[in-house]
């Protein structure tokens, strides 16, 4: 057997292969996924889903005048909306609460050294338990789709939009799950992690509108009556958007008015005061901030879990 | 260090200005089973946490085959397989699986991995329990699948905190008989326990620790030699105990006196340390026959592990 150990390290399989064959991956998905209650949840949440965009379709399928006029696509919007507002949701919210315990569960089960003691790596074991998490939560948006698909049939959603959407999402959910596994790393406790990562999702989603509706305010009323010079005004504008790229529903709804009003995917130009200035759309810039943000997170979870503790 | 599978110098652990560890220094031979022996907080658990690479000692190295702990942690865990005192359950988690899993974590490849899932749950006469969820099996069923877990890869080095912890008498045999194969299988054995004459059956030496010290580590039989040097005699007499004790204390080679209810003992029964050899001894029962003392027994308690461990740690625990 001792054999077999040392021979191993010379093979190189494929990344996507041993990311699939990871031990913890299995484990967790094997676990998860036995029994009824991944089931049960799916199937609550689908018909949760359904219910909530019949009774959306419902109301503008009786206000409509003609089948496929205005009103339909405005339906399209709307539950195109619907379904991705209950997603952002999902993975601001219930994706952590996944990871949050992932760590914090082994050391309350104490069997957090016994993986120690193995030969698992720090990288495995994190990868392991953000793959199996994000893959339960990704199975929950791809359950979606047929629901979502709903929208193209109304009318009113580009392919573009859904792309970006599915980009946010995707991106996010990542985020957000090593923003639980993070903390899980660092807390002794799965009640602890929880409260820690849920405060955090809170302030990363509200934080920001929270601050732009104190700022706001209390700029009008400096600025008002002055002449502002325009790099003063290029400097606030960026400022705006990089305060809505920092939050995803606030990212979601600017990137949509941006792509409908200046027709703008990646970026769009606008004049102040004579000065023509480049402006990136919001997505574009929260998919870099979020990917920088998961990396560091991944980064720090990793050191925390190779660390050899001191107590 | 040649022959050394376990090097231990100046090992010390210091937590928040309490000395959990305090300069332990220490070496264990290759298929040695080794004792590790004291009262709960002495340190037995700190040193095999180090050992294991799950805590950083405050100062001191120490190395398993020859890989220093600190310094080289995965070379150091391809060669042991550890058991904590505290069973770790994954719920929903068949005997197989379980197994599986930490094969998987040790790089075994699935066709090995199967094979020795049968090899280790014959070892451990778990076979017939192969399907059957962890959380289902008794305690002392779950002691032996961790223990076949620590065999997965097959260490050189086995490091098992308290085997027999919370275990009834019948899984505590089946648990020894187990230690005993794998001391046949020529596994170095490092493992804690506070019931001694456990460990007084299956190993060749001890270690005892006391307050985080060494106070007293080498070979079994050694050890009760060294015990040799302080004999504990028991007289029984009739009668009054004043004149024995008299002439028990004009004797030079008479050590500590104890008599009487105060000392547990019966009331008619003196047991004494004595330093002599047999004629001294002689001697002495000579003295008492000649003073007139109604000896009606008169006897040598042979030294156990329990002694070896008493005369170790007497002072320390005052």
């Amino acid at each position: 057997m001792a054999d077999l150990v040392e021979k191993s390290p010379a093979r190189r399989p494929h990344l996507l292969r041993t990311l699939l064959q990871n031990p913890v991956t299995v484990k967790e998905l094997r676990s998860r996924m036995r029994g009824r209650r991944a089931f049960v949840v799916l199937t609550v949440y689908l018909l949760l889903m359904s219910g909530f965009i019949t009774v959306l379709y419902g109301l503008y399928a009786t206000a409509a005048a003609q089948p496929y006029g205005p009103e339909a696509r405005q339906a399209g919007k709307t539950v195109f909306g619907a379904v991705l507002g209950i997603q952002v949701l999902l993975v601001i919210f219930i994706g952590p609460s996944f990871t949050a315990g992932a760590i914090s569960g082994e050391k309350e089960r104490q069997t957090y050294n016994l993986l120690r003691t193995t030969l698992l790596s720090a990288h495995a074991l994190v990868a392991g338990k953000l793959i199996s998490a994000l893959s339960y939560v990704l199975l929950l948006i791809l359950a979606a789709i047929p629901l979502q698909s709903i929208a193209f049939l109304l009318g009113g959603i580009s392919l573009i939009e859904l792309v970006i959407a599915a980009l946010l999402i995707f991106v996010s959910a990542i985020a957000f799950a090593l923003l639980g596994l993070f903390f899980s790393s660092l807390m002794r406790s799965t009640l602890a992690a929880s409260v820690t990562t849920f405060a955090a999702s809170l302030l990363l989603t509200l934080g920001g509108p929270a601050l732009a509706l104190v700022m706001l305010p209390i700029g009008s009323t400096i600025l008002s009556g002055r002449t502002l010079a325009p790099i003063v005004e290029v400097l606030l504008a960026y400022g705006g958007l990089s305060l809505a790229a920092t939050n995803l529903p606030a990212t979601i709804v600017l990137s949509e008015v941006f792509l409908l009003q200046e027709d703008a995917i990646f970026f769009f130009t606008n004049t102040i005061n004579g000065y023509t200035v480049l402006f990136f759309s919001p997505w574009f810039v929260y998919l870099i901030l979020y990917t920088f943000l998961s990396l560091i997170l991944y980064w720090l979870t990793v050191r925390r879990v190779r660390r050899i503790p001191k107590k | 260090m040649a022959n050394n599978i376990i090097e231990i110098q100046g090992l010390t652990k210091l937590y928040d200005g309490l000395t959990a560890l305090d300069d332990l220094t220490l070496s264990v031979e290759e298929g040695a089973v080794v004792g590790f022996i004291g009262p709960n907080g002495a340190g037995k658990t700190t040193t095999m946490r180090i050992l294991t690479t799950l805590l950083q000692p405050t100062r001191g190295q120490a190395w398993v085959a020859g890989h220093e702990v600190t310094r080289e942690p995965k070379a150091v865990r391809r060669v042991i397989g550890y058991m904590p005192d505290f069973f770790g359950v994954y719920e929903d988690m068949k005997v197989w699986e379980y197994l599986d899993f930490f094969g998987a974590c040790y790089d075994l490849p699935p066709a090995a991995r199967t094979a020795m899932i049968d090899d280790l749950l014959a070892l451990v006469d778990l076979g017939h329990k192969k399907g059957a969820f962890v959380d289902s099996l008794s305690r002392g069923m779950k002691q032996r699948l961790c223990l076949a877990r620590t065999l997965t890869h097959d260490p050189q080095v086995l490091i098992l905190d308290e085997p027999a912890s919370g275990l009834d008498p019948r899984a505590r045999i089946e648990m020894r008989e187990l230690l005993r194969e794998l001391k046949q299988m020529g596994k170095t054995i490092f493992f804690s326990s506070h019931i001694l004459s456990e460990v007084a059956d299956i190993c060749t030496s001890i270690a005892i620790l006391e307050a985080g010290r060494l106070v007293a580590y080498g070979d079994m039989e050694e050890m009760k030699k060294q015990l040799r040097a302080h004999r504990l005699i028991e007289v029984r007499i009739m009668g009054d105990l004043e004149p024995l004790q008299e002439i028990l204390l004009h004797t030079e080679a008479v050590g500590a006196i104890m008599a009487g209810v105060e000392a547990e003992l019966p009331p008619d029964t003196v047991r004494f340390d004595f330093s002599g050899d047999d004629q001294a001894l002689s001697r002495l029962l000579a003295r008492m026959v000649a003073g007139e003392i109604p000896v009606i027994s008169f006897s040598e308690e042979t030294g156990d592990l329990e002694d070896v461990f008493l005369h170790a740690t007497r002072g320390i625990i005052n």
